[in-house]
């Protein structure tokens, strides 16, 4: 038992022999006899409706096989992780690069040119490209429920009564940018029928929700749907929304051929989920000492066209608002809104880098204020054994930040001995 | 379009293929010769992932057009380990945790290789910049320059050994 115990090992990683030799097989490395090239057409403007697709010319092209439009979508032609919100093929346009026609070619250059060849009719909408003007009275609604998805609310103490005590009060407003993952390896994949069974094989961080949601929209059950992930050269996030899942089987169930889709690195760029941009106001409230004795926020994340993740990063980003410290009163909302931006998701951190940025920020500008160090004020606030959190959670063990502050500390004098003197 | 006749030599063979002048090399290894190892992560020559070794020299396949390989002799992760012997290189990848998701290993090992062949001492800062054109997004990088110190010093010690 004991020797083959793995923990605190150093193991070779069980697949890095395929990848050293490039015999590992990517989705786009898969190689199906007689596969139908797919490409999409996305939408150039940001917001309106589609008010017609004619596909006639492109279907004349040789070679194209087929082209699909919402209209063909045999389910219901919506998904998402949280909220149902996602068309497949659109009729309503909510961001530049919303996909609206799937064409299958025999080659891939013909499917390219008969993107060229549907003709769109799309009546525009002002678009929305930032949070305050999506908020504000009176915007259009990008979608029916209107503009604020979510709204999360921590509330803990009293904020207005610390603030008479305070010896200290910093507010700020932030804003955080949006980004790509930047995965190596675009999204790719194949799909094929064997019997009555879709298989679908993608690159994908998340196999078992890709096959609830493709199910659902091709209207089938879910025990005829099997989605297997190949290897996946990087994620970090971005791999977990349907890319390119329900278009491969959409063109595999209808035509009942072999497909197969791989996205260059500008569609990878225009069509995916990125980080969400923020926009925080923040107030920091210390007494004299640096206790932190309250902190108000106001977080507003951009999750773009389409909720994906959205939700959840901005729950996350008020749960961690207040960062590794002990506050006694709080005040905290987080609200996810749409815009016509490019969708944002999952990305590493899940909300928390954006809000790490505000609130370290704010310490720093707090011992500014109180002319103390910015590591003794970190001192003096930050989680113990027996410290309540904002949410109200007394923790009782493994809080290691007071450890991981004094050994960070320590390394920064070895590395950078001219530290130290006022700095303590 | 006429075909365009490519004879050149890959991973010590020698090919001779009829192919549409205007493909890339890296969708004749790709597509034709069916050797995957070489990824498409950018198709303009910012990543890497592309990465062969054409006549000595490090090159993005993607930003090669197909004649120009015509009489050249191509290196691809294909043909890095010797008669099934990992070489030095991608055995040291494995050891240092230099490889995660792996879509930029067969262009690093490459990269690397080449650096090797010409200095077979580098320093931290000529390993730096010999994969500087070469994007990883999970390791960080410095498990790979890791990775290529411990194959270089191996690499010293086989040659010491032999000439013994
Ligand atoms: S694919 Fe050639 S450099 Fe990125
Ligand atoms: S290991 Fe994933 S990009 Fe380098």
């Amino acid at each position: 038992m004991i020797e083959k115990n793995i923990v605190g090992q150093s193991v070779p990683k069980v697949d890095a022999f395929g990848k050293v030799t490039g015999q590992t097989r990517y989705a786009a490395d898969l190689d199906i006899a007689g596969a139908l090239h797919l490409k999409v057409l996305r939408s150039k403007v940001a917001h309106g409706l589609v008010k017609k697709i004619d596909t006639s010319r492109a279907l004349k092209i040789p070679g194209v096989t087929a082209v699909f439009t919402h209209a063909d979508i045999p389910g219901s032609n919506s998904y998402g992780i949280i909220v149902k919100d996602q068309p497949v093929l659109t009729n309503k346009v909510r961001f530049k690069g919303d996909a609206i026609a799937l064409v299958a070619a025999e080659e891939e250059s013909i499917a390219v040119k008969a993107l060229d060849a549907i003709a769109v009719e799309i009546e525009e909408l002002p678009p929305l490209f930032d949070i305050q003007a999506a908020m504000a009275a009176g915007a259009p609604a990008i979608h029916d429920n209107g503009n604020v998805l979510t709204v999360t609310k921590i509330k803990r103490g009293n904020v207005e009564a610390a603030l008479d005590q305070a010896a200290a009060v910093v507010s700020r407003r932030y804003t955080t940018q949006r980004v790509e993952h930047g995965y190596i390896e675009t999204e790719a994949g194949i799909a094929y029928m064997e019997n009555d069974m879709l298989i679908i094989k993608a690159g994908t961080q998340n196999p078992h929700y890709d096959r609830r949601d493709a199910a659902r929209v091709l209207g089938l059950p879910i025990n005829k749907v099997r989605v297997i992930q190949t290897a996946t050269g990087g994620g970090f996030g971005g791999k977990l929304d349907i890319s390119v899942q329900c278009f491969l089987g959409l063109a595999a169930l209808k035509l009942g051929r072999p497909v197969k889709i791989v996205y260059d690195r500008q569609e990878s760029f225009v069509a995916t989920a990125k980080r969400h941009p923020f926009i925080v106001d923040y107030t920091s409230v210390a007494a004299a000492d640096g206790r932190l004795l309250a902190v108000k926020a106001r977080i507003f994340g951009d999750t773009g066209a389409y909720a994906s993740y959205g939700p959840a990063t901005l729950t996350r980003a008020a749960v961690h608002a207040t960062g590794p410290y002990e506050v006694p009163n709080v005040d905290l909302e987080a609200f996810c809104v749409y815009t016509n931006n490019s969708f944002s998701g999952a990305m590493r951190g899940f909300g928390t880098p954006q809000i790490a940025f505000v609130f370290e920020s704010q310490m720093d500008l707090l011992a500014r204020e109180l002319k103390m160090s910015p590591l003794e004020i970190r001192r003096r606030n930050v989680l113990r054994p027996g410290s309540i959190t904002a949410t109200g959670q007394e923790l009782t063990s493994s809080v290691g930040i007071a450890k991981t502050l004094e050994a960070a500390w320590a390394r920064a004098l070895e590395v950078m001995p001219g530290l130290g003197g006022d700095c303590r | 379009m006429a075909a365009f006749h490519l004879e050149m030599k890959v991973n010590g063979e020698l090919v001779a293929v009829d192919i549409d002048p205007g493909m890339r090399l890296l969708d004749v290894l790709r597509e034709v010769l069916h050797l995957t190892g070489t990824k498409e992560g950018c198709g303009e020559g910012e990543c890497g992932a592309c990465s062969v070794i054409l006549d000595g020299e490090l090159v993005d396949s993607c930003l090669v057009m197909a004649p120009q390989a015509y009489g050249k002799e191509v290196v691809t992760i294909e043909g890095v380990a010797a008669l099934g012997q990992l070489h030095p290189l991608q055995e040291a990848f494995i050891e240092a945790g230099a490889v995660q998701c792996g879509f930029c290993t067969p262009g690093m090992i490459l990269a690397a290789k080449v650096l090797l062949d010409h200095n077979p001492n580098p320093d931290r800062q000529e390993i730096a910049r010999a994969i500087s054109g070469n994007l990883c997004r999970c390791t960080g990088y410095s498990k790979i320059i890791k990775a290529v110190e411990i194959a270089a010093s191996r690499i010293k010690a086989e040659a010491g050994a032999a000439s013994d």
